[in-house]
């Protein structure tokens, strides 16, 4: 096994942030804790399942949002009992979230399967087209949504906003990351790498990888399901807007800034993003230095740039430098053509 | 796709000995125009070591890669154990007790020493989608373990195989091959760009396989080549030109063309 000690500091310094976490609620405002602390949690629990099929696989994929979207649409439409749109099946709660989870599960096998023996760029592409397909399919299809989305839904009592829905966004974090990172050591897990390493080798050593990238695909969408559950409950509405492709090149970015290569980064890139689109609007004179709701995205932009010139590995990257700065080993020049393999492949090297 | 095939002898429990461990018949492999391999006879007998030689180009490694799956032959049928699996993908080879290793070293650079020998493992073992650790794991982890120590990387376990040197990544593909025990062993150029003393290493090792394992091994060194060896089989231009004993196929006048007309072009 490895040296203990980095990976027991790395167990206290999470069990800390946990306590820390746990006990916010009683030191901030409910504000800070309902639309910053709770959507840093779910946007973060969706950009990891993109870091999950990004370090593991190799796979970058840009249907995570639509997934998201996928369980918040199934969510409302078996929960509410009557509107103007929707099924409205009005069943339990609970029957809904089970309902929601089966069909983003399926669906995500199925997209997955298409996908899964392309890889690079036509992965991204092939994503990226479901993420255009999905939002039309909502927008289009008014017997499941329609463009003006779904109002009104209910969440589970038991999950009442803010403190009670924050603490189960919590709960979901905490156990895709600790869950993510324990499954990279299994055999489903370091096949996942080897097949990002070199598929030819895998099959020759007896694995499928087809079904493996299919697999990991399936669990990336449940996962990134249950973020679009809290959405939902949180939001109390959906509409195929926000699934659209700007809110598909956020979850991206949220997951490039805080580094696509470390699960925490999800989070962190998660914090910053909403942080800013939470804050920045507010800073006393910011109107009067030519910064209007129009151009906030052209902020958000040169910051985003600015972290990655600073750091490609993201947020996360730039923390593990300074952590381990004295015994760092010189990385490899980068400049090829897939720089995101490239960079996914040094992160795998330097890490733990 | 026009295959002639010829009807292959059935697996049956007890012809094992009997059966050639592999048969390659009439296989052609055209890429495109170039025809690589124009049709090659081969059948190696169970527990045997044959070395296939020959200049670059030559198709050795296309007739490897007929034989382990990777590319499925224009023409002809391939049998391991009398069992015709022309058609089976590489990731059902294994099963068939089949363990390669390719010329350029193909290593998860990503992932460390051990955790290569043990995917090796897992996938020949049917763990493939465990997505848990449990006490089988630890024991193939031990297992993975012992073969790092075999191939003499027992001072790098935790080391991404993508910061190995070059010779090491050749033991460690040595290792991932034959931490399985397969019954055939294909070995693609194993001593290239190795040092004497890793060549050294890599004949003691191949020497200390079991007797039952078929070894088949392209080398272009000759001296590994001829030391391992029993039966030597000469490739150009996608055919098999000599076969033989090795002081046979050294003596062989047309081998001595080949080698030296091809150093004298090239
Ligand atoms: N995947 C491929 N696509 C096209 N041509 C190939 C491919 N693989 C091998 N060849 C060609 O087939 C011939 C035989 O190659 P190869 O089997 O690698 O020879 P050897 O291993 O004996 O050096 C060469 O001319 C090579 O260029
Ligand atoms: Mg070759």
């Amino acid at each position: 096994m490895r040296s203990g000690s980095p990976v027991y500091r790395r167990g206290a310094a999470l069990a800390l942030l946990v306590v820390v976490l746990i006990a916010l609620p009683s030191v901030v405002p409910a504000f800070f804790i309902n639309f910053v602390m709770t959507q840093t949690l779910m946007l973060g629990l969706a950009a990891a399942t993109i870091v999950f099929l990004a370090k593991y696989g190799g796979m970058v994929s840009l249907a995570q949002f639509l997934l998201f979207g996928v369980a918040g649409f199934m969510y409302g439409n078996a929960a509410l009992e009557a509107g103007s749109r929707g099924l409205n099946l009005g069943w339990h709660p609970w029957a809904a979230v089970a309902f929601a989870l089966a069909v983003t599960t399926a669906a995500a096998f199925l997209l997955g399967a298409l996908a899964s023996r392309t890889t690079g760029l036509y992965y991204l592409m092939l994503t990226l087209v479901y993420a255009v397909i999905g939002y039309f399919v909502f927008a289009q299809i008014t017997e499941i949504s329609g463009p003006s989305g779904i109002t009104s839904i209910k969440r589970p009592e038991l999950l009442a906003a803010p403190v009670s829905l924050y603490y189960t966004a919590l709960g979901l974090s905490v156990l895709a990351y600790l869950g993510f990172r324990a499954l990279g050591r299994t055999a489903f897990g370091l096949a996942l790498q080897g097949m990002r390493d070199d598929p030819v080798r895998m099959a020759s050593l007896g694995f499928n990888v087809p079904l493996h990238r299919t697999l990991a695909f399936t669990l990336g969408g449940f996962v990134a399901g249950l973020g679009g559950l809290v959405n939902v409950w949180w939001n109390g509405q959906i509409d195929p807007a926000s699934i659209g492709i700007g809110p598909t090149l956020i979850l991206l970015i949220i997951a490039v800034i805080g580094g696509v290569s470390y699960f925490e980064g999800a989070w962190l890139g998660a914090f910053v993003y909403v942080a800013m689109s939470t804050y920045l609007r507010d800073l006393p004179l910011i109107d009067r230095i030519g910064i209007t709701e129009a151009r906030f995205n052209t902020v958000i932009g040169a910051i985003v740039l600015l972290i990655m010139v600073l750091s490609p590995q993201g947020l996360a990257g730039i923390a593990d430098r300074l952590r381990r700065r004295p015994t760092r080993p010189r990385r490899p020049a980068a400049g090829s053509a897939d720089e995101t393999e490239a960079a996914i492949r040094r992160a795998q090297l330097i890490d733990e | 796709m026009t295959s002639k095939r010829r009807p292959l002898p059935a697996a049956e429990p007890g012809t094992a000995g009997l059966v050639p461990v592999v048969q390659v018949r009439a296989v052609k492999v055209a890429f495109g125009g170039l025809l690589a391999l124009r049709g090659i006879d081969l059948d190696v007998e169970q527990g045997e070591r044959l070395a296939i030689l020959g200049p670059n180009g030559a198709g050795k490694t296309t007739l490897f890669n007929v034989i382990a799956g990777d590319i499925t032959p224009t023409s002809g049928t391939v049998a391991v154990k009398g069992v015709d699996c022309t058609r089976l993908p590489s990731r059902r080879r294994p099963r068939l007790g089949v363990a390669r290793t390719y010329q350029k070293a193909r290593t998860f650079e990503g992932l460390s020493v051990t955790d290569n020998v043990y995917l090796a493992l897992a996938g020949h073992y049917r763990r493939q989608r465990v997505p848990w650790r449990s006490a089988v794991d630890r024991r193939l982890r031990d297992e993975a373990g012992r073969v790092v120590a075999s191939v003499w990387l027992g001072d790098h376990r935790d080391t991404p195989a993508g910061a190995l040197a070059h010779g090491q990544k050749r033991q460690l593909e040595l290792g991932m091959a034959i931490a399985t025990d397969p019954d055939v062993l294909m070995l693609d150029e194993p001593a290239s760009g190795l040092s004497r003393g890793e060549r050294e290493h890599l004949v003691e090792l191949l020497d200390a396989l079991a007797e039952s394992v078929t070894v088949l091994l392209i080398e272009h060194d000759m001296d590994v080549a001829f030391r391992v060896a029993r039966r030597v089989v000469v490739m150009a231009d996608g055919e098999i030109v000599a076969a033989g004993a090795p002081e046979q196929v050294r003596a062989d006048p047309k081998v001595h063309e080949i080698y030296l007309g091809s150093e004298g072009r090239s």
